[in-house]
């Protein structure tokens, strides 16, 4: 900096020149620390954090990779196959970062030699491709480099990716029918390979050719697997149900993947785009345990991002094997019985709304299903012959007033809220209010005076009016029209889902309805729904309701998980047990023991009392047990829409075995079984009933003999066949 | 005009042509490595060479003119520089005449490929101003705090309407640089501290509380000043663009990245790893970070500091004010592109578009650069004689 001179004399110009030279120096002096910031940043960047930067470039990349692990099987209770996985060959093509697709179309071209591949996948866009792949010169040639030229200048904007792009419309659009159809068959089977290899994942084995490899194609390709990198033969599996049973749910296939509508749900869990994930009911609610784990792979790149190595980190795991709860043999018997029941029913007069029927049988202590069947007639579209049809899921996702068979709970309803104790006798009588007349079936004109008991027996409707009059604080006095307190229907609505019955039962599968609950629009309708005749419930629901009673009040989950097992060898001997499920109660009713001890009298007196409902049925039993009939008039909302409006009677049946120690209980449903309404006794709700139980002790007895015989499934999990079905089994794990 | 072989090697400035032949081997190298990440198709290099040549051919042309004939053809430069800036404006695209590019209507597209009018209106600012406070100066030798606000208020004037037709395209990095002439020049120019701290602290204060504000108060600024939330996203991402990933935030982590792993002594030549957009012109500074290392990257901006203390010492030595002006501004106006560019890249300032002068590919920056550094030569060439004299000959 000039030293400025202390002169007082200076012209101003001198004075202006000197001041310029400090100002100027001023403005250097911001310039250097300006720079030297500059400096310091960097020096910061490149040498204090230069290390993390290069880790950050080298950060090698794991990837999970498909190397398809068999889905887990599942088992029914006695480690039966339900389904399982049948393995058969297949061909495979694993791709690499680096492979280029010239060298995929010379593989695929040795591969169309070998294999014979269908050419019905080939879509035109494949074809526009595979043909400028083929002809690159004339596909060149197709747009010249002038117009390119002058595209590129007229969007000088565009980078090279785009103009790339516009380039590659432009030979498409010009490729003729003509020269497409250019492309031999040959040509086409390479396509129609080159394109399953383009579909494939990095690193993940794509199938070219699965189910339909014959055993000469998969030798040839196996001698030549020298030559074509990437390729192999290999086994690859394919999902089999051994069960007709529904509610197994399916798998999607390959081809498929995963469903579109729960795409991003799945590829946040790591699932790719084309793996197999269970779609419905059982499959799809266990999806995760079944589908085991993928294989990771890591791969080591160097500072230019290729892959110079791929290291398994770690090998992946086959999916966990499912046991059910299911009793395979006691399923295809009630299969069995509700089909011939559900054909007998519909070759009697009236029987044209009928179209299904369902039955559920489960543990009443455990809450496992041991049988879960539903059975739909449709008929074929074109020729008009009926068939049956597995609508076992119809058994949750579908509801019917159950009818009588709800009494069992009105009764306990009524001790709850104080309107009748243990032996209150009332008069059955018919009811008239306004000008509607309310009575019951078994005495449609006398008068009676029953007990409790002897209503459950009977099934008295006028019973069970009076409870529900009483709950909403009403008595009856013939003739007289009333009004019910409000929140009437809520205090009965209440009381019954401490059954199950409106609620859902929080079963292990997807899609459960809890039923159909309207808003009465009169009392006489509310008082229905102490009869059954209003709301509607699933079989599921049913099966709970009665299982609650059964079981000493305790609302138990109906399930179909049973055991969590380490994938099976051989699809024969079970693995070991990961975990085992346990009941869940989910509520207990607020009746005392007493009051439950003698709805179950109640109950008992059905099948074995002088005036049972369903005593013709079971009066010849070998074993105890305890039920209730029902029979709902209703009105037809159903598929056949032009009928709707009609009225109809659902038949149902619900019960349990034996009585003291119940093993089985179960619900059975015929609904719209019948339009005709004069005392038509039907009988097959109880007989379907009656044909399960018997079946039930029958195969309680041959597996006591086979647990005590050689089989080795058997043997191999269940120690004490007697106790099989008790609530505390014992459970072994055969060591391999 | 003297033009024997002996004065003119006096007369020319050899140094400054040996710093030029440096920045054009250092353009060259960097251009030729980083167009191998293949964003154009083009080959930039023989281009960059051409830019080059009509770099050396304007700058003969400017020295070629003496400064006073660049006082007298101040103002009419600064007229026909707004001319091209309402013309790169006004007329529309569907023309062909002019482009747009990112959202800026800034170019002239001509046969010789795209110009745009805002590189060489900074020169002609600069030439206008410089001109413009030596008139003043020379009007009022003894200063008065009215005198320095007459000149503060005639350079905002001369300031103001380039700057609003910049604004109107909307290129904000062109119009940042004027502000950097500017205050070079109100510095030089003589206005007294008194003015220049408040005005510059003012300056500072509001441009800080701007900031703070689009971090902590960005309701206010939207309902009080009309901002738009995408302005706030240029901060953001600047300031952290590992959440703002969006394509500035982007562009600078990659831009890190790459000057970040070059480490100490970079990776070598064409041994680049990661892509950079757009690395040829403005990110061309990751390209050197990268491969040049930090000892490379500073040499670098060593070469601009020379470049600047080469500018400044010549400066000194000049005996009109005019010439000692016009050098401010453009030291001003390359220190300016200098930090402003290499700061963007690594993140010491918002990423803005503007070149790194005599390295970025670009046919305009090049020319505009040539004008400013033409004058340089200019004033040395033709005021060689006075430069040592202590005497003050009147060259009016």
């Amino acid at each position: 900096m000039r030293k400025i001179m202390p002169n007082r004399q200076q012209n101003p110009k001198a004075k202006q020149r000197s001041s310029l030279t400090f100002r100027m120096n001023i403005l250097f002096f911001s310039i250097f620390v300006l720079f030297s910031v500059l400096i310091f940043r960097l020096g910061y960047l490149q040498i204090v954090k230069g290390e993390d930067y290069v880790r950050e470039l080298e950060r090698t990349e794991e990837v999970r990779v498909n190397t398809s692990v068999p889905r887990g099987r599942i088992f029914d209770r006695y480690g039966r196959i339900l389904v399982d996985n049948q393995p058969e060959n297949a061909i495979t093509y694993t791709k690499m970062q680096t492979t280029k697709s010239a060298e995929m179309l010379e593989i695929a071209e040795k591969l169309a030699h070998l294999i014979e591949q269908p050419t019905d996948k080939v879509t035109y866009r494949d074809k526009l491709d595979f043909w400028i792949l083929r002809n690159q010169e004339d596909a060149l040639a197709k747009v010249s480099q002038e117009e390119m030229t002058k595209f590129r200048n007229e969007n000088e904007e565009l980078e090279t990716k785009e103009i790339n792009q516009e380039f590659d419309r432009r030979i498409r659009e010009r490729i003729t029918d003509k020269e497409l159809e250019q492309l031999t068959e040959f040509d086409l089977e390479v396509l129609a390979i080159y394109r399953e290899m383009m579909t494939g994942y990095n690193l993940s084995p794509q199938i070219i050719k699965g189910e339909s490899v014959t055993p000469e194609e998969f030798a040839r390709v196996s001698e030549q697997l020298a030559d074509l990198p990437g390729v192999n033969t290999t086994t690859d599996w394919k999902r089999v149900r051994q069960s007709p049973l529904a509610i197994l749910g399916r798998t999607t296939v390959p081809s498929k993947g995963v469903p579109k509508s729960k795409l991003n749900f799945y590829l946040a869990r790591d699932y790719s785009r084309n793996d197999r994930v269970g779609e419905s009911y059982f499959e799809a609610q266990y999806e995760e345990i079944l589908q085991g784990e993928k294989s990771v792979v890591k791969n080591i790149t160097n500072k230019k991002g290729q892959v110079v190595e791929t290291v398994t980190t770690f090998d992946g795991l086959p999916g966990k094997d499912l046991v059910t709860t299911l009793d395979v043999e006691l399923q295809q018997k009630a299969d069995e019985i509700l089909e011939r029941q559900l054909l007998d029913l519909k070759s009697k007069n009236g029987s044209e709304l009928l179209d299904r029927a369902f039955l559920v049988a489960m543990s009443p202590k455990t809450g496992e299903l041991l049988s879960v069947v539903g059975k739909k007639i449709e008929k074929d579209k074109e020729t008009g012959k009926p068939y049956i049809v597995d609508y076992s899921y119809g058994t949750f996702t579908t509801a019917y007033e159950a009818g009588s068979t709800v009494k069992a709970a009105t009764v306990l309803m009524g001790y709850n809220e104080g309107v009748i104790k243990p032996g209150t006798r009332m008069l059955d009588s018919p009811m008239r209010i306004g000008n509607i007349t309310l009575n019951t079936l078994f005495n449609k004109h006398g008068s009676v005076i029953l007990d409790d008991l002897t209503a459950l027996e009977r099934s008295s409707n006028v019973y069970m009016f009076k409870i529900a009059m009483g709950i909403g604080g009403r008595t009856y006095s013939p003739g007289m029209r009333f009004s019910l307190a409000p929140g009437t229907l809520q205090t009965i609505r209440n009381e019954y889902a401490q059954f199950g019955l409106g609620v859902p039962t929080g079963l292990d599968l997807p899609g459960e309805t809890v039923g159909y609950q309207a808003e009465p629009d009169t009392d006489v309708k509310l008082l229905n729904l102490a009869i059954g005749q209003f709301d509607t419930y699933t079989t599921m629901q049913l099966a709970q309701y009665i299982s609650t009673i059964a079981n000493g009040g305790y609302r138990i989950q109906p399930r179909m998980l049973k055991e969590i097992r380490n994938p099976s060898k051989d699809g024969k001997y079970l693995g070991q047990v990961v975990e085992e499920v346990s009941p869940t109660i989910l509520n207990k009713i607020e009746n005392s023991e007493a009051e439950i001890a003698h709805v179950q009298e109640g109950l008992r007196r059905v099948y074995f009392g002088v005036n049972g409902s369903a005593k013709r049925q079971f009066e010849t039993a070998d074993y105890t047990g305890a039920g209730k009939t029902g029979t709902a008039e209703v009105v037809y909302y159903g598929p056949q829409r032009d009928k709707w409006k009609t009225n109809t009677i659902n038949i149902v049946h619900v019960g349990y075995a034996p009585f003291e120690n119940p093993e089985i209980a179960y619900a059975i449903i015929y609904p719209w079984a019948t339009t005709i309404f004069n005392n038509n006794y039907l009988p097959h709700a109880n007989l379907t009933a009656r044909e399960l139980v018997d079946s039930y002790f029958e195969l309680k007895n041959k597996y006591a003999e086979e647990g005590l015989s050689t089989s080795k499934v058997e043997k191999s999990i269940i120690k004490h066949s007697d106790e099989k079905l008790d609530e505390d089994e014992e459970v072994e794990t055969v060591n391999e | 005009m003297d033009t024997n072989n002996y004065n003119f090697n006096k007369r020319f400035d050899w140094p400054l042509t040996t710093i030029l032949f440096i920045f054009f081997g250092v353009s060259l190298l960097a251009i030729a490595s980083a167009q191998t990440s293949g964003q154009y198709v083009t080959n930039f290099v023989p281009r960059q060479i051409l830019n080059y040549a009509i770099f050396a051919f304007i700058v003969a042309f400017v020295m070629y003119f003496d400064p006073d004939q660049y006082k007298k053809l101040a103002w009419p430069l600064y007229g026909f520089g707004l001319l091209l800036l309402i013309a790169v404006v006004a007329i529309p695209t569907s023309t062909g005449i002019t482009v747009e590019r990112n959202g800026a209507q800034s170019w002239f597209e001509t046969p010789i490929g795209s110009i745009q009018p805002a590189e060489f209106m900074k020169t002609f600012f600069i030439l206008a101003t410089a001109y413009l406070i030596s008139k003043h100066n020379e009007r009022y030798q003894i200063k008065t705090i009215k005198s320095d606000f007459m000149l503060l208020g005639k350079i905002a004037a001369t300031l103001i309407v380039p700057l609003s037709l910049i604004m109107l395209q909307p290129d904000l990095g062109s119009g940042l640089v004027f502000f950097a002439i500017t205050a070079a020049l109100v510095i030089v120019g003589g206005v007294t501290w008194k003015i220049i701290l408040p005005l510059f602290g003012g300056a500072a204060v509001i441009g800080g509380s701007l900031l703070w504000m689009a971090l902590y108060m960005q309701d206010f600024l939207e309902k009080a000043f009309g901002f738009q939330p995408y302005q706030f996203a240029r901060i953001y991402s600047w300031l952290d663009p590992y959440s703002y990933a969006t394509s500035d935030g982007y562009h600078l982590i990659t831009s890190l990245n790459a000057i970040g792993s070059g480490e100490i002594f970079g990776k070598g030549f064409m041994a680049r790893e990661v892509y950079v957009a757009e690395n040829h012109t403005d990110f061309i500074f990751a390209v050197i970070g990268e491969e040049w290392g930090f000892v490379g990257a500073s040499a670098v901006i060593c070469l601009y500091f020379l470049l600047i203390y080469h500018l400044t010492k010549m400066t000194l030595l000049l005996k009109d004010p005019f010439c000692t002006y016009v050098c401010a501004g453009i030291i001003a106006m390359i220190t300016f592109h200098v930090f402003e560019n290499i700061g963007m890249t690594i993140q010491l300032l918002p990423i803005t578009g503007i070149p790194l002068p005599f390295i970025s590919y670009g046919g305009s920056s090049m020319m505009g650069n040539a004008l400013a550094i033409g004058l340089v030569y200019s004033m040395k060439f033709h005021y060689r004689t006075y430069m040592f004299t202590t005497n003050d000959p009147d060259n009016e």
